[in-house]
This record gives C-alpha cells, sequence and structure tokens, in this order.
C-alpha cells in the first residue's frame, strides 16, 4: 500500500549551544500510518519533533506538508495545520481547570466579542476524557493532578485538535496499563480514521505493538527507517546503540543480612495506611501497583518530604522519626523522585554543583566549599553514570531530559545512602543507560544497601528485585518472591477487585 | 546570569560593554567626565545604592524581594543618628543601625518563612511601618549635631578613596566570597533555583530565607548609617524609593526576579551604570524631565544586549 | 460579666469622645486642619503653634496629615465637611490640585483658611508669607555680597509646587535686576539634601570655579551644597544662601557654613491661621488676607533665631 505522505521533512539540522542535536535528517509519515521514532537518550528525537511541530525552528532543511512547502512559525502554526504535539515534558496551566486546559487555544466562544462556552467546554472535556476512560472530572484544577492524570489530559489536549497528524512523546511514561491500553485502541482509531500518528517510545512492546514503520536516530542521524515487521527488540536496540547489548540477569540469592528499613502500620491521611514491610541489607524490594496507589506516598514519607501522620520506621533496628529530609538523609535514606522537574533539578546551577547539593557538607572545611574535591566528586558520580553533557559547569537545564534524571540519581547516590528509595529511577531513560542503571542498583544492593524500588514497568521490578509488595489503593495487598512470579500475578493483586 | 561556576564575566560581558559604550560617549559629548574627581565622585554616588543592592540581591537569589530597603534606611539613620550626637561616638551608632535593619530583615523574613505570606506583600508591610518608626523615633524632625567623627564616615576619604566606596568595596567582596565558596552561599542559589529540590536534599529552606533577609536587612541598616554620615543628619524621610534603584541595579546585573540566578560582580556593574547615567546627564545639565525619560530607556536597552548575549 | 463590662467601658469612652463642651458650657469650636506633610520640620513648627494657639482659645483641632498628596487632601478635607466642623485649616498640596478643597468647604457653607501656601480657588481667608518675597530677600542678598556681578546657580524643589513656583519667580525678578548676574545652571533637587549633594559635586565637575553662589530654594538642600563644597575645599569661595531657617541651617549659619537663609514665621503663620479662624467664627473682623513678612538670617542676627 502506498498511503500518501501526509508530513515530510528534509534535510533537518539544528545545533545547540555545543551540541548538533540534528544533522541532515529526513523523515516522513504517511496518512494513517503509526510510525514509531526510537533513538537512545540525546540522539535528537525530541527535538525533531519539536521542530516538526512548530516549537523549534531548524537552522537549515524544509518540511512540506501535503507536499506543500511550511514554516511553523509557532507551536500555533502547526496546530492549525493539522500538526499535534503531546510533550514528554508536560506544560499544563496548574492553576486552571482541566476543561480549560483541553480546550487552551481553541476555546468555543460566541458572538464578536468571544464570549466563553463554558457549558462546551466543559462538554467536550467530559466526552473525550471517557474515550480515554480516565476517570477525571474537567472542573478539576490542574495543579492538583498526579503527573500520570497531567499526561492523560495532555493525551485528551492533543486528541481535541482534530489533526492530521498527531505526534506523541513518551505517552505511557506515567499512566497505568489500563490507561494505556485505552491510548492504543484510540491510536489504532486514529489511524483507521486517516490520521498519521508518530509515536515516540523506549519501550519495545508498545513499538512493536502499534508501529508499522520504525525510524530508528542515533547521535542526531537518521541511521534507518524499515517496516516493523522486519525487525526484532534486539535487532533494534542494536540499531540503537550500535552494538550489541547483552539482556539484563535476573535477581539472584535472596539475601539474608540484618534488617535495614522496617516499616509497621504506617499511615498518611488519604494515601496510605497500614503499610508494614521491612528491606534487609543487600536486598532489592520492588513496589508495584497502579497510578495513585500510594506507593510514591510511602516513598516520600520515608524521605521526609510528606512525613506519615501514625507508625514506626526502624532504620538498622532503631526506631527513626522522619519530620522533614533533612531527618531522612541523616539516617541514611536516599530518595530519587520521579518528578524530575519538581523535585529533582536546580534548572540553573550547574551539573557539578546539583549532583553535590544534598551532600555539601562533605565537601566543605567549615563552611568553606572545598571545590577540587567537589569536582572530583562530582565528575566521578558523572562518569560512573554516563552523563552526557558538554561541561560539570554547563547549567543542568541544559541536558537532556534523561541526563537530568541521572543527575538526580547522582546526587542521591553521592549521599552515601544506606537505603535507597528510588521512584521510576529509569523513566525516559534509553535502553542502554537504563541496562547500566539496573547494574548500578544491582551493585549497589550487592554492596550491601537497602532499595526500594518504585516502578511501573513490571519487567523491571521481575529483572531487579528479590520481593514485590504490591500496593492497591493504599493498602499492600500482597508480596511475591520475583523468581518464578510472572506479571500477571502483579497486576491481578494491584487491580482493584 | 550568572550561576556560581560559570567563567566570571561571560554572564556579564553585555553589561560590560553597554558600561563602555556609554562612558566613551559621555567622554567626548563632555571633557569634564573622564577625569579622576569626576570619578571618584560617581564611585561615592553609587555607594549607598551599590550597598543596598548587594543586600536585595541575596533576598532576589532564594526568589523573594525586599521593598522596605528605603524605609530602612530612613530608620536606622534616625536610630544611629542618636546616638551619634554623643561626641566620638562611631562604633556604637553603626552597630545600631545595623543592627535595627537587621532586626526588621529579620521580622520579614520570620512572616516569608513562618506565616507564609509572599514577601512581596510582607515588606511592602514593613516598608510602611519602618517609615512609621522613623518618624516617632525622630518626632518628625531631622536628628542633626552629629559628632564629626561619625560624619566622617560618610564625607571623609583614605589615601583619596571616600570611605562610603571603601565599605561598598568591603561589602561587595564578602558577599562574592559568601556566595561562592561558602556552603550557605550555595544553598541561597538552590534555594532560588528549585526549592523542592533543594527541601528535597536536606536543605533548611526557611533558615537560608531567614539569613537572606536579614542580612539584606543590616546591609540596609549600613546603607541608612554612610547616609545619615554623609548628609550629617537622621532624617525620618530619606532613602525614599531606594529600594526600587537597588532593586533595579541587581536586575541590570542579571539577577532574576524568579530567584536563582544573579550574582555580586553583575549588581554592582548594574550600580555602576546607573550612577554612570545619572552623573552624565547631570554632567550634561540635561533637565530633570528629559533625565527620568533617558534614565529608563538606557536601563532597558542595556538589559536588553544583556539578555540577548545570553541566546 | 467581664467582657460586658468591658464593652462597656468602651462604650462610654467613645461616647466621650464625640462631643465635649468648653468650659463655660457652650459647644466647643471644632476646627479641622489638613497639613501638607508632617515629616517636615517646617510643617511640624506650624503645626505646633496651632495647637498652642487652639488651646490658648480652648478650641479642638483635628490634625490630618496630607502626605503630600493633594488627591488625601481632598478626601480629608470632605471627611471634615461630613463631620460637620465649625472651620478648616487648609495647608494645600497644590496650587491647582487642591483647589476643589476649597470649593467643596465653600459650597457646604464652612469657612475655609489658607495656611502658608496659595490654591487657585478663593479662601475665605489666607494667612502666609509671600514665598516670591523669600526668594527675592536669599537673592537679593547673594546680588549684594557679589556686587551685582557674578554667576549663580540655582535648586529647585519639587517641580510645580507652589512654593517652587514662587520662589523660582521672586529669583528670576532679582537676576533680571541685576544684569551683571548670570544663572549658570539651574536643576531640582527635589527639596532633598542628598541629592543636593550629589548635585552639587556634578556642577562642581561641569563649572568648577566659574561657581560663584548657591541659591537653594530650601534650607535642605542649602546644606546639601554646602557639605558638597566643604568636601572638594571650596566653600570659602562660594556663597550659599537657603530659605526656610530650619535648626540646622541656623547653627550653620552660626558657624560661619552657610552664609544665609531667609526665617519664615512658623510659628506666626499657624497662630494667625488659628486666630483668623476664630474670628470668622465669632463673626468679628478679620484680614482676608494677612501676610507675615519673611526675614533675612545672617551671621549678624542668627543670634536671635537661635533658641
Amino acid at each position: 500500500m502506498n498511503r500518501p505522505i501526509v508530513l515530510a521533512a528534509s534535510g533537518l539540522t539544528k545545533d545547540f549551544p555545543g551540541v548538533r542535536a540534528l544533522d541532515g535528517v529526513s523523515f516522513e509519515v504517511r496518512q494513517g500510518e503509526v510510525h514509531a521514532l526510537a533513538g537512545a537518550n540525546g540522539a535528537g528525537k525530541s527535538t525533531l519533533m519539536r521542530i516538526l511541530s512548530g516549537a523549534e525552528r531548524p537552522d537549515a532543511g524544509e518540511i512540506l506538508m501535503h507536499g506543500r512547502p511550511v514554516r511553523f512559525r509557532s507551536p500555533h502554526d502547526a496546530l492549525r495545520a493539522g500538526v499535534a504535539m503531546m510533550h514528554q515534558e508536560l506544560q499544563p496551566f496548574p492553576a486552571m481547570s482541566v476543561a480549560e486546559n483541553i480546550a487552551m487555544g481553541r476555546e468555543p466562544a460566541r458572538g464578536p466579542l468571544g464570549w466563553l462556552d463554558k457549558a462546551a467546554m466543559r462538554r467536550q472535556a467530559r466526552d473525550l476524557l471517557k474515550r480515554l476512560e480516565a476517570g477525571i472530572e474537567p472542573d478539576r484544577i490542574m495543579g492538583t493532578l498526579t503527573a500520570a492524570e497531567m499526561q492523560t489530559v495532555e493525551i485528551a489536549k492533543a486528541l481535541a485538535w482534530d489533526s492530521r497528524v498527531l505526534i506523541m512523546d513518551e505517552p505511557t511514561s506515567a499512566i497505568s496499563s489500563r490507561e494505556a491500553e485505552a491510548l492504543f485502541r484510540i491510536i489504532g482509531e486514529l489511524a483507521g480514521r486517516g490520521v498519521a500518528v508518530v509515536y515516540i517510545s523506549h519501550k519495545m512492546d508498545e513499538i512493536f505493538r502499534l508501529a508499522a514503520r520504525i525510524t530508528v536516530l542515533r547521535d542526531g542521524r537518521r541511521v534507518a527507517t524499515r517496516p516493523a515487521a522486519e525487525l526484532n527488540p534486539e535487532s533494534l536496540i542494536a540499531l540503537m546503540v550500535g552494538r550489541e547489548l547483552s539482556a539484563p540477569q535476573a535477581g539472584g540469592q535472596p539475601p539474608t543480612g540484618e534488617l535495614a528499613l522496617e516499616v509497621r502500620e504506617l499511615r498518611q491521611a488519604g494515601a496510605f495506611e497500614g503499610v508494614s514491610f521491612s528491606i534487609r541489607r543487600g536486598e532489592i524490594l520492588g513496589m508495584a501497583g497502579l497510578m495513585g496507589a500510594g506507593r510514591t506516598a510511602v516513598g516520600c514519607a520515608l524521605a521526609g518530604i510528606e512525613p506519615a501522620s501514625a507508625g514506626e520506621i526502624r532504620v538498622s533496628g532503631s526506631p527513626v522519626r522522619i519530620r522533614n529530609p533533612r531527618d531522612a538523609i541523616a539516617c541514611g535514606i536516599a530518595w530519587v523522585s520521579e518528578d524530575r522537574k519538581g523535585f529533582g533539578i536546580v534548572p540553573r546551577l550547574g551539573v557539578k554543583e546539583n549532583i553535590t547539593l544534598a551532600s555539601l557538607r562533605r565537601f566543605c572545611y567549615g563552611p568553606v566549599i572545598r571545590r577540587r574535591e567537589e569536582e572530583q566528586a562530582a565528575a566521578a558520580q558523572a562518569q560512573a553514570l554516563s552523563i552526557k553533557t558538554a561541561g560539570l559547569d554547563r547549567p543542568v537545564q541544559t541536558l537532556s531530559g534523561g541526563n537530568q534524571q541521572k543527575v538526580v540519581l547522582a546526587r542521591g547516590l553521592l549521599a552515601e545512602p544506606q537505603i535507597l528509595i528510588l521512584d521510576e529511577p529509569t523513566r525516559g531513560i534509553d535502553v542502554a543507560a537504563k541496562a547500566e542503571i539496573h547494574g548500578l542498583i544491582r551493585r549497589l544492593a550487592g554492596g550491601g544497601r537497602a532499595v526500594l524500588l518504585i516502578s511501573s514497568e513490571t519487567e523491571e521490578l521481575l529483572a531487579l528485585s528479590h520481593r514485590i509488595l504490591v500496593m492497591r489503593q493504599g493498602r499492600i495487598s500482597g508480596e511475591l518472591e520475583a523468581q518464578g512470579a510472572a506479571a500477571a500475578q502483579i497486576l491481578r493483586l494491584a487491580m482493584p477487585d | 546570569m550568572a550561576f556560581p561556576s560559570s567563567p566570571r564575566w561571560t554572564g556579564q560581558a553585555g553589561l560590560i560593554l553597554a558600561l563602555v559604550a556609554l562612558g566613551g560617549a559621555l567622554s567626548l559629548a563632555t571633557p569634564n567626565f573622564l577625569t579622576v574627581p569626576n570619578l571618584i565622585n560617581l564611585v561615592r554616588q553609587i555607594s549607598i545604592n551599590g550597598i543596598l543592592a548587594v543586600g536585595v540581591t541575596l533576598v532576589l537569589l532564594t526568589g523573594g524581594v525586599d521593598l522596605s530597603l528605603g524605609s530602612l534606611v530612613a530608620l536606622s539613620g534616625v536610630a544611629a543618628a542618636h546616638l551619634a550626637q554623643a561626641p566620638g561616638a562611631v562604633a556604637f551608632p553603626a552597630l545600631l543601625g545595623m543592627a535595627t535593619g537587621a532586626a526588621c530583615g529579620a521580622l520579614s523574613g520570620l512572616v516569608v518563612t513562618r506565616g507564609g505570606v509572599a514577601p512581596f506583600v510582607v515588606t511592602l508591610g514593613m516598608m510602611t511601618v519602618a517609615r512609621g518608626l522613623a518618624l516617632v523615633l525622630s518626632g518628625g524632625r531631622p536628628v542633626s549635631n552629629l559628632n564629626p567623627q561619625f560624619t566622617r564616615l560618610g564625607g571623609g576619604d583614605v589615601a583619596g578613596i571616600p570611605l562610603p566606596v571603601l565599605v561598598l568595596a568591603a561589602v561587595a567582596v564578602i558577599a562574592h566570597v559568601f556566595l561562592r565558596h561558602l556552603r550557605f552561599g550555595r544553598y541561597i542559589y538552590a534555594v532560588g533555583g528549585n526549592e523542592k529540590a533543594a527541601r528535597a536534599s536536606g536543605v533548611d529552606v526557611h533558615g537560608v530565607k531567614l539569613f537572606a533577609y536579614t542580612l539584606c536587612g543590616a546591609l540596609a541598616g549600613l546603607a541608612g548609617v554612610v547616609l545619615a554620615a554623609r548628609i550629617t543628619t537622621g532624617q525620618p524621610n530619606a532613602g525614599v524609593g531606594y529600594e526600587l534603584d537597588a532593586i533595579a541595579a541587581a536586575v541590570i546585573g542579571g539577577a532574576s526576579l524568579a530567584g536563582g540566578a544573579g550574582g555580586i560582580g553583575g549588581t554592582v556593574l548594574g550600580a555602576l551604570l546607573m550612577g554612570v547615567i545619572n552623573n552624565g546627564l547631570d554632567l550634561l545639565n540635561v533637565s530633570s524631565y528629559y533625565q527620568q525619560i533617558v534614565k529608563g530607556l538606557i536601563i532597558v536597552g542595556a538589559v536588553w544586549l544583556d539578555r540577548g548575549k545570553e541566546k | 460579666m467581664k467582657k460586658s463590662c468591658a464593652a462597656l467601658a468602651v462604650a462610654l469612652v467613645l461616647a466621650s469622645c464625640g462631643s465635649r463642651t468648653a468650659p463655660g458650657g457652650a459647644k466647643q469650636m471644632v476646627i479641622g486642619v489638613s497639613l501638607l506633610n508632617l515629616s517636615s520640620e517646617f510643617i511640624v513648627m506650624l503645626n505646633r503653634a496651632m495647637e498652642d494657639k487652639a488651646r490658648q482659645l480652648g478650641v479642638r483641632l483635628i490634625v490630618n496629615d496630607a502626605q503630600r498628596s493633594a488627591e488625601r487632601q481632598v478626601q480629608q478635607v470632605e471627611s471634615f465637611i461630613a463631620q460637620r466642623v465649625d472651620a478648616i485649616i487648609l495647608n494645600p498640596c497644590e496650587v491647582e490640585a487642591s483647589s476643589p478643597a476649597v470649593d467643596k468647604a465653600l459650597a457646604a457653607g464652612i469657612p475655609i483658611v489658607n495656611v502658608n501656601s496659595e490654591t487657585r480657588s478663593t479662601p475665605t481667608a489666607f494667612v502666609g508669607s509671600r514665598d516670591e518675597e523669600s526668594a527675592r530677600l536669599a537673592m537679593d542678598y547673594i546680588a549684594r555680597r557679589l556686587n551685582g556681578r557674578g554667576n549663580v546657580v540655582m535648586m529647585h524643589g519639587f517641580m510645580g509646587q507652589a512654593a517652587q513656583l514662587k520662589r523660582d519667580q521672586g529669583a528670576r525678578e532679582v537676576l533680571a535686576k541685576y544684569p551683571g548676574l548670570k544663572l549658570l545652571a539651574e536643576q531640582t533637587a527635589e527639596w532633598d539634601r542628598a541629592k543636593a549633594i550629589a548635585l552639587m559635586e556634578n556642577w562642581l565637575q561641569s563649572h568648577g570655579a566659574a561657581i560663584h553662589a548657591v541659591f537653594a530654594q530650601n534650607d535642605e538642600m542649602a546644606m546639601g551644597a554646602v557639605l558638597a563644597l566643604e568636601q572638594a575645599r571650596r566653600k570659602d569661595k562660594v556663597i550659599v544662601a537657603g530659605v526656610d531657617a530650619i535648626a540646622d541651617a541656623l547653627r550653620a549659619v552660626r558657624d560661619g557654613r552657610l552664609d544665609a537663609t531667609v526665617f519664615q514665621d512658623a510659628a506666626g503663620q499657624g497662630a494667625g491661621a488659628v486666630e483668623t479662624a476664630v474670628k470668622i467664627l465669632k463673626k468679628e473682623p478679620y484680614e482676608k488676607q494677612l501676610y507675615l513678612p519673611f526675614q533675612l538670617v545672617t551671621r549678624e542676627n542668627v543670634s536671635q533665631y537661635l533658641k
């Protein structure tokens, strides 16, 4: 079948200070096609999509829409031309309602003055959200939604524009599998109606399930465009990385060291209750569950961000009180959040300063910072995690999303914690780096640390954890030995009855 | 923008360019500009604003603002002047002035951190309260008859360099070292850059903010002492509008009103730029109406140039 | 029990604040006073004189501070009218913008006395001094000291205020009389000592030895000029004259740092305003325009004014 090409780009080049993000890239997508875009972190996927959706302008090259050259001066231009983009980094209006966010830019209005038709906005929002099977009320204030709920709303927003080309950048990174299923169904519908979908993802199963063709970018260049049927996960990874990668090891023997962390009857009003578990030294305890089950809240409670209202916590046998992050750090607990923009990076400080922020005291002589030692420690961490940056002094906001996440992880690790709480540590990180981080997590556990691994990726949990706890609606619904467990069991424990 | 580890001068290249260009233009327009006495006048004239600007930079870095500076200048000036009427008293009046400013700054900081009230509102309130206190303390009349040792602080010099300038230099150097090389200085940048991330990293956010406001108040107190010495009275209605000039100097120098960006070097350059404009326009005998307009245009132009080079 | 006692006490206090009867049984006269700006030393003296005179005559004053805002002044007068005061004394902020206050008072049938500054609208009576006269005295002094030839610089107050306009007028009359006097430069220092220091410093850079005299429209600015000149070690070559005769300036004249200032009889104006208001209310004859003379203060006579 040779369906007409809807959107085509040729020779796109884009430079940022210190790095060439795209180098002569050509790309095209056909009507009704789901075209996956794959590549490692920093390969240029996001940049390419930002250019195609009007958020950036290329330094060279041209874009053709339905065969006619176009120049997008803004995302609004692109939206009106029929290209909609759903971003990886969410950009909502937190003070406005869900309905207002969805309608942004094309609010239904009546009369010459533009009187807003709020009822129509609400109706449209409700319809779109229902199609996505999301239980979100259109009148809720955007800022009160969780990251996952916000992403669902973003999808609704992109759908609202009724575009010819829909670009989705990691759309399932923060939503539950049930919502992801709904999304896939919708993508199928849209493709059936002739909409071209460009799908950027790190998840192999999704790529191969949805895509008709796959384009691979590496280091800013287009390496291949093939029909999905001609590829499999290994060959795809090989194209992305440029070399073969060994498969991740399964979790080893259950450790029998002493108890590093014990939690009893932990409770936080409205988030979770009756949470009890323990982690031994050298053990990786996975935590599974649907979005909103309370896993992040438990992590935050242990990290001191939002202390628990009741319950007992013991570190290495001694009871402790964690009322704020300093208490947690003092107990040797490090926390790496899923929300790197919120709790993670200080955007304008350098990479080095971000990495050392939680353990700055170590590099000080009294109140004075010892620059050289700080530099060395930060450099060591950056290398260990393969953080890609033009320099340790560059502001961390210049790094790609995945590398920013690595910086947050480095910060947590530099504090040399005894207990590590990782909340979605590899979200948005490419396959090669993910394998490195998995290896690192295993090494940390092997070195005697206790790890609480909160993740929505069942393969990750199964591959790394010794045991897996499943949370459901604020309580622990079950515990499994990872060896021999299956994804289906986890899902069953996670789903509400 | 200046963040701690950036190479020293690239962040302010645009500003330096504007300063050099303006200075060049002025020295061509009038022979009186590029003379040693005039340049000495110039730096002396910016000293008080410079001290205030350094102080407010600290607060701006944490993402806050302090509108009470002008009133603190008056209040501490009046307080110091009362003590400076005693013969030979220099240290005590100066310390009292700084302590007054610090106390007010600490109060503002407490309400901002513990009370959770927006800094704009809190310091606006402090602005009027402090002004009222100054009027009460002075009975509405200037406090004069200050001893000559004290007034030397404002009018004297050491080896030809005016004392207010030395005070500004000392303050700027100390603040710069603090921000760049001390742990607490780093925390100030972190709190302003991303408060949640700083808190998650174990930084005592409230403590850092409180410190910034207190220090800013102390520096405002110091500025008030220097001003009182310079005009040889403690005037309850001194300093009106000084906070805006201070914030302008800091912002021109690269401080962001959102927090997390800025530095002492930039702030001093910003104060210098404003001083050059005022000095130049006076030398050229430009009518004060036009002075306002020209000042505004040059300030916007300098910032535009500077930000443009950032991209 | 405690609470209602407290409430009762508060109510009684408030009630007693309402109307007071003067000794003798007749209802006490109430005069509303709106002042330009109580953070000016001159106005503070004006106010004190008014209150002394009011106490002497047994009238009650309600004093408001307009804090240099004509708008607030109009509001204050409206409030006086609503409170049905017997008379109003107005110390105007601005010639034009404070005029509505005068109009409203007259329309409500309440006598209003302007003190110290004028408004475009004509009040029932005016007590003050002719500001032009103060500038004339100072400028004349400068002219005599310079023997009719020399360069003068003038520091203005806030542009547009009545005092600034009048003093400017008076100064220029004298300059016109002496063709040998040249106005080298003029600029506003907004009545502020600190601004005057900077201005004088910059003028010294531009004109240096060409400046022979400085006329500052008020003493605060004159003191600023003196400080700058002393610092530049040029005070002995430049004559400085100001207006107001505030305490600082008088001391400076005595010590030979300031050459001359002009005494504005704040006490006389304040007392005169209250007296005139009372006369109007008692339907006694009064002067529609009472001008108190300015007096030049130099080293010779400064001891009279120092308290």
